[in-house]
């Protein structure tokens, strides 16, 4: 993104109130009244005449004639021409997508090699697919055909069968998507075709509550005005409804009667559900489009009869299907660290390999003369006439196959099944993480979501959180407090079971319950005090100095409707459900009026002039033809916006004591907006629309200007130690206000977005890093989408140290991509955040038991887990690689093919997934309790350089005990080769499961199982190897396991090779306890369980997670 | 995975539905095992169950190491090397041409008997530096043909060993040509000493693996001899020799029975071993001993189980000693909170 260019055109679109203002206000007004603040001037407010002009809306809505001018060409080699009405030609040039939509992967013919293709995607298969290769070479054959190829076979059918039955179910969905039907223009009428049918270039005639069958251009809809409301629930999530304009040029044609031609040039198919630029060639004229002038596939349309545009977009172009794709693949910071590791493993291996290799050609240039009589060699082959080498390539090859050989056999030193396991425990740590019911939100119904499924474990290792505040703090939900109107303070509400509104007809009520200040109730009721009309004029403000669509529901009670306020803020909502249960009910709002029912008396206002609200300004402003024919301009916003408009000269002691009541409303954490009015003459009226005029040709570029509102529309964002403020409360834009604590040694820094810019524009970011890393806490205000993914950018280039970001909203969906983690809420702003993220939940409280508990629990059990995986396949490997050393290095094994592949399948595998998805290092409740519990991972307490080297050691000690054991004690007897090695497969197998049994810190049944039972299944698999007579081991372990030898071995060897591994253990636990260890003994010793669970303060965790 | 259609409903959590009735509600089912609270047992290593855990392994592990060194010791063991010996002197400088022509390779042996033996004595011979377990070696074998008189022709795997010119080699591999064929007989103040050579191979074996109505043809006919020849007359499952042999030992120092002298030995006995010394061990510098020993409970005369027993369970014992130590020379209240890092140094981490 070009957000450099991107700021210029804003700043330029900023100077567009500024010049109104110099044009037409800072003039003093005196019927001032309203709410808290008295009186105003009133200023860039747009205009339209009364009643007969189509009325401008603000920002969104200032079109067509001012902007085509200086509206950015779309240059021909990125535009996309249709025809509007003639799909024949529009499609004739470029072959655009139809309708029909595929979001199955695979047909029956590709499925096989596509699915393999993309499987071998995987580096882990590759390698097994090379080794099995290898193994099928005739000299390099050490392990049998199937025994080599099994795995590889096992996991790919697994997988392609998971693979086969989600398709399966996606070619269903869009069959199903496919056939449904619409009314598509065709010869001058409307018929129903199929949806796949449906060409670019079409008109399309949508119904009320249908679904969109792909992107168009409104031409035209039932409203007069052109207006179109959708709801976006399936694109977005948000469930308010959204208008959407057909352009004047196009509103008043019926297609049906008069052919409409036309051309529109668009932009390419992108995935911005948000933006869309085009421009619409029609009757000669040249008309701009941007995207309140879109529908998109997906939408629902409501509240309109019906609705006509042309596709521009079909299938797999539609924004909704290109949005349709997963979460970015992420890899966990525990699995990059693994790399690493791994790398080491490869290194061991081919030492390992170039050892044995090197070896084995020592050793043949020793016995050089001597391999031609050698029984066990025989270099010749006499079988024919004449004698060939048999099976020998000279001295260089030898030694090459042997290192190839070396590499199969030693293969699981890289330990391949590890990324299955952590896969398969991975996917268990999310099915608990879901399933928790402590992180089931009930307000929204929705469960805790994993939606990357590859990094559960970074959870256990955040060290910085980013966290948006406005919504996710607040939850957004906003409700009406109190209110303080022409100086008087009206703050006792409380519920209410008081009906609001009788009116004729069925009973209208609103949908949601306000808690109500009688006093302010019966002074809304008598509008003939002075008082009363301040009220009258406050509460006519809030009903209607809005963009809130009213939704009539009904009701199980014929006699009783609801009403339903729509909107895209949370704080218009609340205010208009406050007016209406005050007896301001807002009916009927259309492009061109609003029905307020006032105390039951419905009561028409024309909207002559409306600006929405943007965070410049900070100010919404709408002009209405009152019934007494007065025209009044009413306005809420910022009390900083708003007290700079306000006439000074007027009561200074309301306006003191309304300064006064604000604040101490703000104090008490709650949100605050203003609210103001002015009455308008005819000539002021006048005035103001022709500068509106003026301004309006001024504007530089409308996708700029919108992009300007969007990127402000969210406040600051905080790094660190937030405090929870639930019970924010309604009334006033999120503005700056951010919540401190104070703390005795905590330090706060408050960067606001204006001086980040610069920071990050210049190369002060390394003393902003330095600074921000002593701070507990850091708050950010007023920062765009981008500043915030700068600002995490910024702590993720400089630290190695996880990040985390948590937001609710579009914009903060750059940063919740940029952060290692990102979460987002499933809250009101709609689903562009939670779509973005790696995990969503509904409340932002969830975070604790998230981090604390199951971040926690995920990467101890996966670090643990890892480094398992590590020591169970280079113990094996290790044992494997002492033999043969004893085999004149030629990489036999007495351990069988099957048992080699079946020890990381099925002798370990089952017991380390268990543990990895089951065993828990302490309960929820100390982790709660004990919120710096959570440092282990922050530290990387649980998996380091270290640690590994340390596993490293007690592998190599304990492999030297498994192997060398059975050797000594068997040196110079008649044991026979599969016998030992049937000792040593049990041994090992014995050995590493005991192992973990020795870590494991909670025993379950299904822990006991997955233990005593991969060495119960071991033992029959061992003895199945050995029934069968083809098999050169046949009844060997019967053999050796009827003498005493074998018994003692076992035992020796486990006992021996874990003591070292036993005496360190508790050496550290008793001398050198880490906090974990403590916390456990607590926990077991000391029980003191307190009751309120998970109910902690979130103080000490913000502590934990600022501290560096 | 995240396949939804954008069409399909995703059932936003709209304020919309807020007054209907939740008809589904995605409440997670209440289980111990989703919530993470099935009951377990968390053991922890107090100092009692440290100490007890080393005292009891080193209770065990020590009569055990005893018993067993006592075992091997009571196991009586005669070795005698003659590879070298059984050369004559003249030839000595080329024992692989002396081994390779068809002079006589009588040899014959004096053993005196240390200790009573009781019956039954095992003999064995005893090969070093024989790489059985060699890859060109332990493959070169038909499982198959060896089992299944009709396999004859499955000698896939037996190379370079698999046919002659007048067909397939019964037993077909290099393992089977190699056979060992230096002979013993024993005599005690000149009188015979019977070796019983019946059941020296195992049962399964017998039974299983090499067939009954299996007979060796074509063997040793090759340009190369490997070794011994066998008695085309007899199954393969009698050959029990040849089934001895081809139990591929573990390791390239390694016994095989011969046979068993049914008759107990006394202190001082001497016994005259008249062998054939056939067996081409010269061309890799193999070295081949005569053994005669009798077992215990444990097998042959092997010290080294009994003494690592004993090792690890007095190392045992004296991590025992060490940690009661520990634990008298720093107690610490297992689970007291003021050893947590946070409460040792309070603030610290604050002010970091």
């Amino acid at each position: 993104m070009d957000s450099n260019s991107q700021t210029e055109i804003n700043e330029n679109s900023y100077q567009v109130p500024g010049f109104i203002r110099n044009s037409s206000s800072r003039r003093s007004i005196s019927s001032i009244q309203s709410k808290t603040s008295g009186g105003h001037s009133i200023r860039e407010v747009s205009f339209g005449e009364l009643g007969s002009k189509p009325i401008r809306h603000g920002s969104r809505g200032a079109d067509s004639e001012g902007f085509s001018a200086s509206y950015k060409e779309i240059n021909d080699d990125d535009a996309r021409l249709i025809y509007i009405n003639d799909p024949e030609r529009t499609n004739e040039k470029f072959e655009f997508a139809g309708n029909s939509i595929r979001t199955g992967k695979y047909s029956v013919l590709t499925f096989l090699p596509r699915n393999l293709f993309e499987q071998f995607h995987r580096v882990a298969y590759i390698y097994f697919l090379v080794i099995a290769i290898l193994n099928q070479l005739p000299q390099l054959a050490v392990f049998g055909r199937g025994a080599s190829i099994l795995p590889l076979a096992f996991v790919l059918l697994v997988t392609a069968i998971k693979d086969a039955y989600e398709d399966y179910r996606r070619h269903r969905s869009d069959k199903i998507e496919n056939s449904r039907l619409a009314w598509v223009l065709v010869n001058e009428q409307f018929q129903q075709i199929r949806w796949k049918e449906i060409r670019v270039g079409e008109i399309i005639k949508v119904s009320a509550n249908e679904t969109l069958p792909c992107d168009m251009v409104l031409l035209s809809t039932s409203e007069t005005t052109g207006v179109a409301y959708v709801q976006t629930t399936n694109l977005d999530g948000e469930s308010n409804l959204k208008t959407r304009y057909a352009k004047q040029e196009t509103q008043m044609k019926n297609p049906e009667n008069e052919k409409i031609s036309g051309l529109i040039k668009c932009e390419k198919p992108n995935r911005n559900i948000y933006g869309f630029q085009a421009n619409m060639d029609i009757d000669g004229k040249r008309v701009s489009l941007g995207p309140s002038n879109i529908i998109l596939r997906g939408c629902e349309l409501k509240n309109t009869e019906w609705a006509i545009g042309v596709a521009v977009f079909a299938g797999r172009e539609t924004k909704a299907m290109l949005n349709n794709s997963g979460a970015p693949s992420k890899r966990s910071q525990l699995e990059t660290r693994m790399n690493r590791e791994i790398i080491f493993l490869s290194i061991f291996l081919v030492a390992l390999c170039v050892i044995v290799s090197v070896c084995h050609g020592v050793w043949l240039r020793n016995h050089k003369d001597e391999l031609d009589l050698m029984q066990f060699y025989r270099k010749k082959d006499y079988s024919e006439s004449d004698v060939e080498n048999y099976n020998y390539y000279g001295w260089g090859m030898e030694i090459f196959f042997v290192f190839l050989m070396s590499v199969i056999v030693f293969q699981i030193m890289i330990p391949i099944s590890l990324y299955i396991s952590m896969e398969l425990v991975r996917v268990g740590q999310a099915f608990f993480m879901i399933r928790d019911n402590r992180m089931y939100d009930e307000a929204s119904n929705s469960r805790f979501q994993c939606r990357a499924l590859n990094i559960n474990e970074d959870l256990g290792q955040i060290k910085y959180i980013f966290s948006d505040k406005t919504g996710t703090l607040t939850e957004n939900k906003m409700e009406f407090q109190c209110a303080s109107i022409g100086g008087k303070d009206y703050s006792n509400a409380k519920d209410s079971n008081e009906d609001g509104q009788t009116g004729g007809g069925p009973v209208l009520r609103p949908k949601m319950k306000v808690k109500i200040d009688r006093g302010l109730l019966n002074i809304s009721i008598n509008k003939h005090t002075s008082e009363g009309r301040y009220v009258n004029d406050f509460f006519i403000a809030l009903a209607a100095c809005n963009t809130i669509v009213p939704l009539t529901v009904d009701t199980p009670d014929p006699a009783v409707k609801l009403i339903d306020y729509q909107g895209e803020s949370p704080d218009e909502q609340a205010l208009v459900y406050a007016a209406a249960v005050y007896g301001y009910m807002l009916i009927e709002r259309t492009s061109g009026h609003i029905v307020i029912d006032i105390q039951g008396e419905r009561q028409r206002f024309d909207v002559l002039g409306l600006h929405e609200f943007d965070s410049d300004r900070k100010r919404m402003s709408v002009i209405l033809g009152c019934p007494d024919k007065t025209v009044k301009v009413f306005v809420k916003g910022a009390d900083t916006s708003m007290f700079s408009v306000i006439d000074r000269s007027l009561n200074l002691n309301m306006l003191k004591a309304t300064e006064d009541h604000l604040h101490a409303y703000s104090s008490k954490g709650l949100r605050t907006l203003v609210v103001g009015m002015r009455e308008l003459s005819p000539s002021e009226f006048e005035q103001w629309h022709s500068s509106y005029e003026s301004a309006s040709t001024a504007l530089m570029g409308r996708a700029a200007l919108s992009e300007s509102r969007k990127q402000h529309r969210t406040s600051s964002q905080l790094i660190g130690r937030i405090r929870d403020r639930r019970q924010i409360a309604a009334r006033r834009p999120g503005g700056n206000r951010v919540f401190k604590k104070g703390g005795a040694n905590q330090v706060a820094l408050i960067i606001d977005g204006t001086s980040l810019v610069y920071i990050l524009d210049t190369d002060l970011e390394e003393q902003l890093f330095d600074l921000s890393s002593k701070c507990n806490v850091v708050l950010c205000c007023r920062v765009a989408p981008l500043q915030k993914a700068g600002i995490v950018a910024l702590i993720k280039n400089r630290t190695d140290d996880m990040t985390l970001a948590i937001g609710d909203g579009a914009n903060d969906v750059s940063m919740i991509q940029m952060a290692d983690v990102g979460i987002g809420i499933s809250g009101q702003e709609g689903r562009q955040a939670v779509m973005a993220s790696d995990f969503a939940m509904g409340q932002f409280r969830f975070l604790v038991p998230l981090l604390l508990v199951h971040g926690h629990w995920n990467y101890q059990r996966m670090s643990y887990m890892i480094l398992y995986n590590f020591y169970r396949n280079a113990v094996f490997v290790l044992v494997l690689f002492w033999y043969v050393l004893f085999t004149s290095f030629t990489l036999t094994t007495a351990i069988t093919d099957w048992s080699s592949v079946l020890y990381s399948v099925i002798y370990t595998s089952v017991p380390t997934i268990v543990i990895g998805v089951l065993d828990k290092d302490l309960s929820r409740t100390s982790l709660l309790k004990h919120p710096q519990l959570y440092g282990a991972g922050q530290r990387q307490e649980s998996y380091n350089g270290k640690l590994f080297w340390v596993t490293m050691l007690d592998t190599l000690w304990q492999s030297i005990a498994a192997f060398f054991v059975p050797l000594l004690a068997y040196w110079g007897s008649d044991i026979d080769g599969s016998s030992l090695g049937d000792l040593w497969t049990l041994a090992a197998v014995i050995m590493v499961n005991i192992h973990l049994a020795m870590d494991v810190i909670r025993w379950y049944r299904i822990t006991h199982a997955a233990i005593w039972g991969s060495i119960v299944a071991t033992f029959v698999c061992v003895m199945v190897i050995d029934v069968l007579p083809f098999l050169p081991g046949y009844w060997a372990f019967f053999h050796i396991a009827g003498t005493g030898l074998f018994w003692l071995c076992l035992l020796g060897i486990t006992i021996g090779a874990l003591v070292p591994r036993f005496v360190v253990k508790v050496f550290i636990q008793y001398c050198r306890p880490d906090d974990i260890q403590i916390a456990r003994e607590a926990e077991k010793f000391r029980n003191s369980r307190d009751p309120q669970d998970a109910q902690i303060e979130m103080n000490k965790f913000w502590i934990l997670l600022g501290h560096d | 995975m995240n396949s939804n259609t954008p069409s399909s409903s995703a059932g936003g959590p709209g304020s919309a539905d807020l007054a209907t009735p939740r008809r589904n509600s995605k409440r997670p089912k209440y289980s111990r095992f989703t919530q993470q609270e099935l009951p377990a047992c968390k053991p922890i290593l107090t100092p009692k169950w440290v100490i007890s855990t080393f005292l009891l392994i080193s209770v065990v592990f020590i009569p055990i190491g005893v018993v067993s060194l006592l075992a091997s010791r009571d196991v009586v063991e005669i070795v005698n090397q003659y590879e070298t010996e059984c050369i004559p002197e003249e030839s000595r400088n080329d024992k692989v041409g002396f081994i390779q022509s068809s002079q006589d390779k009588n040899c014959s042996r004096t053993l005196r008997v240390p200790k009573d033996m009781k019956q039954p004595i095992y003999v064995y011979y005893q090969l070093d530096n024989f790489y059985q377990n060699h890859r060109r070696y332990v493959k070169s074998r038909s499982d198959q043909q060896l089992r299944n008189p009709g396999s004859e022709n499955s000698t896939d795997a037996c190379e370079p060993e698999e046919k002659t010119n007048s067909g397939s080699i019964v037993p077909c591999g290099l393992i089977a040509w190699s056979l060992f064929n230096d002979t013993y007989a024993f005599s005690r103040n000149n009188q015979q000493l019977a070796i019983n050579k019946r059941g020296i191979s195992w049962k399964s074996d017998r039974d299983h693996k090499f067939g009954k109505r299996v007979y060796p043809k074509n063997f040793q006919n090759g340009t190369l001899i490997g070794g011994g020849r066998l008695n085309t007359s007899k199954p393969l499952s009698e050959q029990e020799d040849l089934i001895v042999w081809m139990r591929t030992a573990a390791l390239p120092t390694f016994r095989k029975l011969y046979g068993k002298i049914e008759m107990d030995l006394q202190t001082g006995d001497v016994i005259d071993v008249s062998l054939q010394n056939n067996y081409n061990t010269y061309s890799f510098n193999g070295k081949k001993k005569l053994v005669l020993s009798t077992t215990s409970w444990l097998g042959g005369k092997n010290d080294f189980i009994g003494i690592a027993y004993l090792t690890v369970g007095g190392l045992c014992f004296f991590l025992a000693m060490v940690f009661t130590l520990i634990y008298l020379i720093m107690p610490r209240q297992l689970g007291d909170p003021s050893y947590l890092s946070w409460n040792r140094n309070p603030g610290g981490h604050l002010a970091s």
